[in-house]
């Protein structure tokens, strides 16, 4: 009862300023908002549209069709984001094998040599895409210089065939996304306390005991970040497969830009196939982070 | 001459009482502290006068004017804030002309007034520095003369010593006192050490619970409390509730019990009038306490228990000696330069006696709510609060 | 002494690991900046040393013209989006804003969705509109993806503001814009560079949003250098794929170089 009268002074006031400070933040992040609704949100609706209508040479006629999500749960589709789906998951896993004893090698270097190694990681990171595919194809290639290193040697007769196939795709794929995995490992191994694996050791642990006991549990973090990093990009590659694989087997991104980009145009179709690729990304999300959500609470009970 | 008074400030967070109610005034020129442990309200009592919280009623005055709505930038108050804020991007220099540049004074002016300032706390080699590059010391100083370069009426001090070391905070205690004599305007202090709050102030509100408990000099409060609170968050003190089962003159007896059963007498003086049954509770400060063998040879005027020491503790001037008489624990100090009455060091589990004036006790017109708490304030609640008072820069 | 030679072991095998990786990442690099002075049409053997594709490249109106669309847009795109990124980095500091979580949704789906869905998406908003593609339409792609990156990098920056220094500010009589412009800004200001030298990164980077959005005769440098080794004439793309990436060494040096002028000078 004794609060009620300046309560109600002071929540009118405090109101006032909130309201005044939340219509500011309105204002401020308007410019930004409505470019993103017009340009990110709209254009998935557009997407939905068109799935359902059906395709022209060019363009596409504003007729309703189901046609495009028949096809899409045609076997030749099935295999295709299975394609995709194999190749993401293989690039995940060796970006992990790969990407772990780097990350732990420069979290461990001393602090002067550290920003150095991280540099020559991030090199290749800020290099063009299409620079980095373009010089291993001239290092696969039929008459490329492996081929070339590996005949004078002697080791070989015939030029290896590994350009243009799956090979050199999953090869380009992890040389391409293996930063992303580097850098969000590093990030989590930076801020281990390594005496805890002195204690463990201390313990009675050996080296490798502790590593799966100790470094591993603690390093899921980084390595949840940087399979999503890895993982979700690599579902949807074009250029990759484009430029180093061959045109048997084809992955998802590159049957959706032609969908898109050659005639006769399917437009339906490779809305169709962008939904089913951005629900499963979606429903991926969901379970990661709830597993992800599980886990936190395990570990702290 | 009065410089600010406050009047029935109040304010809530989201229904928190952090003030309640609180008036007061302080005089022009003097260094007056608000100390209370955290959470007390000192703090935004503080920011209240700087103008960072709008209060929720109340007013705030300085000389005549009414500034409870003028936003800081108005008003002829500054503030020295507990990590001092000095601008990472700017200079020293820049620092300390920032309120100068804002009131458009003349360049020369403004160079010739830093360089005076910067000599008033002997920095004037470090213009150029920025902040990073200075000491913890060394920035306290620059924030000081920051605020004080626009002339305030009024300075503000909240926490201004707690990220520094002890011995650079003893050194900046007392270079905060040469500076505030030598510009001579009202200095507002916000603390939880009373050891900062004791040396330094003019006067001192103690709070807690968003009220003003006892406000007054240093001594009177930390020699006569006005509350259990002012008793125990001020030093150190024993506390003995009692009845009143005789009131003689100069003095009253009281009836306290000791925990085991049994009942001590002891005399005390008193300060205001009390009447027969009434329920006391006696602070009883531990250094006023002597112990030893033997009884005392002169009991006029003193009380004298026995009891068996349990622990003790060095702490280089003084010994702190903890004595049980029947389930009550008693602190008591002892300096070492006294001379001893006994030839060998008093020892655990040794029968001792304590003694102590009638009137180096002091009565609170007060009870702990509940015997149980009493209790723990006597034992560990005691210890507890001593032990937070003695390590408060804690994160 | 067991333990000692399995841990030597252990971080052997990491140093091991680490020079493996480095070699993989570099050996595709230094064979195409040493080919690119080689002086033959196909890529076999070496044929003696030559600057002339580089001069071929000078020499190349369309590779100028690539380039200078390049610039146009990452340029463009840096600038907008930076600026739409400062405004709402400074908008989402209130942490009671209303519009906190729908924002916060629309900044973040784009980073973890494939970059091609965007590019499929803005393709068809673009045919239903029936705008003609071109340097518009790859301008306001690239601005639509660079706002993710720009809004988060500079928010994290806020999020270590200081907020007391603003009170400090006020205390000493500095009013709301004195102090934006006085205090907050320049501390902003290495997060707002960090995010536009981001920007830019990815903007000339690009090549899928791109790919979808530019119509025929817009070429970015990637659109160019993709087309050309699609169609077989490589000749050039060694000596302009070196010169790209000592542009992306010359960045990074420059990040590098600007970081710390901007330590020392705030």
């Amino acid at each position: 009862m004794r609060n009620g009268n300046y309560n109600q002074t002071l929540n009118a006031g405090a109101q006032k300023t909130q309201s005044r400070r939340n219509l500011m933040s309105w204002l401020l992040t308007a410019p930004a908002l409505i470019w993103l609704i017009l340009f990110f949100l709209v254009p998935y609706f557009i997407v939905v549209i068109y799935s359902f209508l059906t395709p022209d040479i060019y363009d596409v006629q504003f007729e309703f069709s189901l046609e495009a999500y028949r096809q899409a749960l045609n076997l030749q589709y099935l295999s295709t984001f299975f394609q995709s789906f194999r190749l993401a998951a293989l690039t995940t896993l060796l970006c992990i094998l790969l990407g772990f004893p780097v990350a732990y090698y420069i979290a461990r270097a001393k602090d002067k040599v550290k920003n150095t190694l991280l540099v020559f990681i991030i090199i290749p990171f800020w290099t063009n895409l299409i620079i980095r595919i373009f010089s291993w194809r001239i290092f696969l290639s039929y008459n490329g210089v492996l081929n070339d290193l590996l005949m004078r040697s002697g080791l070989i007769n015939q030029p290896l065939e590994i350009m243009r196939t799956d090979l050199a795709v999953l090869l380009v794929m992890v040389y391409v996304y293996l930063p992303y995995m580097i850098l969000p490992l590093y990030s989590v191994l930076e801020k281990l306390d390594f005496t805890l694996l002195h204690a463990a050791m201390d313990l009675g642990a050996n080296e490798i005991k502790a590593f799966f006991r100790i470094t591993l549990p603690l390093a899921a973090e980084g390595i949840f970040a940087g399979s999503l990093l890895v993982f979700i990009p690599a579902l949807g590659a074009y250029l990759i497969p484009q430029l180093v694989g061959n045109q048997r087997s084809l992955y998802l991104g590159q049957v959706i830009t032609y969908k898109i980009k050659n005639i006769p145009r399917n437009w339906p179709m490779a809305s169709a196939l962008s939904l089913t690729l951005l629900v499963f990304v979606a429903i991926l999300l969901v379970a990661l982070f709830a597993l992800y959500k599980r886990s936190k609470k395990l570990r702290r009970v | 001459m009065e410089e600010i008074r406050i009047e029935n400030l109040t304010k809530d967070f989201d229904g928190f009482l952090a003030v309640d109610d609180v008036s007061l005034s302080i005089n022009s020129g003097e260094l007056f502290s608000f100390l209370g442990p955290s959470g007390c309200g000192k703090t935004t009592l503080l920011r209240m006068i700087a103008g960072f919280e709008i209060p929720a009623k109340g007013k705030i005055l300085i000389g005549n004017t009414d500034i409870t709505d003028l936003p800081p930038y108005k008003r002829q108050v500054n503030t020295i804030f507990q990590n001092y804020s000095l601008f990472p991007h700017m200079t020293v220099f820049d620092n300390v002309a920032f309120g100068l540049r804002i009131r458009k004074t003349p360049k020369l002016q403004i160079i010739e007034r830093v360089k005076e300032m910067l000599s008033l706390v002997k920095m004037e080699d470090q213009a150029n520095k920025y902040p990073d590059q200075i000491s913890g010391g060394q920035k306290q100083r620059i924030a000081i003369v920051r605020a004080l370069i626009n002339q305030p009426k009024v300075l503000l001090l909240d926490e201004p010593l707690a990220a520094l070391d002890l011995k650079l905070r003893q050194h900046m205690l007392i270079e905060l006192m040469n500076i505030h004599d030598a510009v001579g305007i009202t200095f507002i202090y916000v603390t939880h050490d009373q050891g900062e709050a004791m040396s330094i102030s003019d006067r001192v509100a103690v709070m807690n619970h968003g009220k003003i408990v006892q406000s007054g000099p240093p001594d009177d409060i930390y020699e006569r409390p006005a509350s259990i609170f002012s008793a125990y968050f001020i030093g150190e003190t024993n506390l003995i509730t009692g009845e009143v089962i005789g009131i003689e003159e100069n003095y009253v007896q009281l009836k306290c019990p000791d925990g085991a059963g049994n009942s001590l007498e002891l005399d005390s003086t008193f300060n205001f009038p009390p009447y027969l049954g009434q329920e006391l509770t006696l602070s009883l400060r531990p250094e006023k306490i002597a112990i030893s063998r033997s009884k005392p040879r002169y009991q006029d005027d003193i009380n004298v228990l026995k009891g068996t020491i349990e622990d003790i503790l060095y702490l280089g001037s003084h010994t702190q000696y903890i004595v049980r008489v029947g389930a009550l624990k008693f602190r008591v100090f002892s300096q070492h330069k006294r001379v001893y009455f006994d030839d060998k060091a008093l020892d655990w589990d040794e029968p001792v006696w304590l003694f102590w004036h009638d009137t180096d006790s002091w009565l609170i017109n007060q009870i702990p709510e509940n015997v149980l708490s009493f209790n723990e304030l006597a034992d560990g609640g005691v210890n507890h609060y001593q032990r937070s008072s003695k390590r408060p820069y804690q994160a | 002494m067991k333990r000692l030679n399995i841990s030597r072991f252990y971080q052997g095998m990491n140093l091991t690991a680490f020079s493996l990786v480095m070699v993989f990442l570099y050996i595709p690099i230094l064979i195409l900046i040493i080919f690119s002075f080689n002086n033959a049409k196909i890529i076999t053997g070496w044929r003696g040393f030559t600057l002339k594709y580089y001069f071929q490249l000078f020499e190349n109106d369309t590779i100028k013209e690539a380039f200078r669309n390049t610039m146009v847009i990452a340029g463009l795109s840096t600038f907008i989006s930076t600026v739409l990124g400062v405004l709402t980095a400074l908008g989402m500091e209130n942490k009671k804003f209303s519009g906190r979580k729908l924002m916060s949704a629309l900044i973040y789906v784009p980073l973890v969705i494939p970059d091609i869905l965007m590019g499929v998406s803005l393709a068809l908003l673009f045919n239903f509109t029936r705008v003609n593609t071109g340097m518009f339409t790859v301008l306001i792609a690239h601005i639509t993806f660079c706002i993710s990156y720009t809004v988060i990098v500079i928010q994290s920056r806020l999020e270590g503001f200081n907020y007391s220094l603003v009170e400090a500010a006020m205390d000493l009589g500095a009013r709301p814009a004195y102090i934006f412009w006085k205090i907050k800004f320049p501390l902003m200001l290495p997060g707002i560079i960090a995010a536009a030298l981001l920007a830019f990164t990815l903007s000339i980077d690009d090549f899928i949003i791109t790919f979808f959005t530019s119509g025929r005769g817009f070429d970015t440098l990637p659109i160019y250098v993709e087309g050309t080794i699609r169609r077989g004439t490589i000749t050039t793309i060694n000596s302009l794929s070196t010169l790209m990436i000592g542009f992306t060494l010359f960045l990074v040096v420059i990040t590098k170089r600007l970081r710390k002028i901007l330590i020392s000078t705030i």
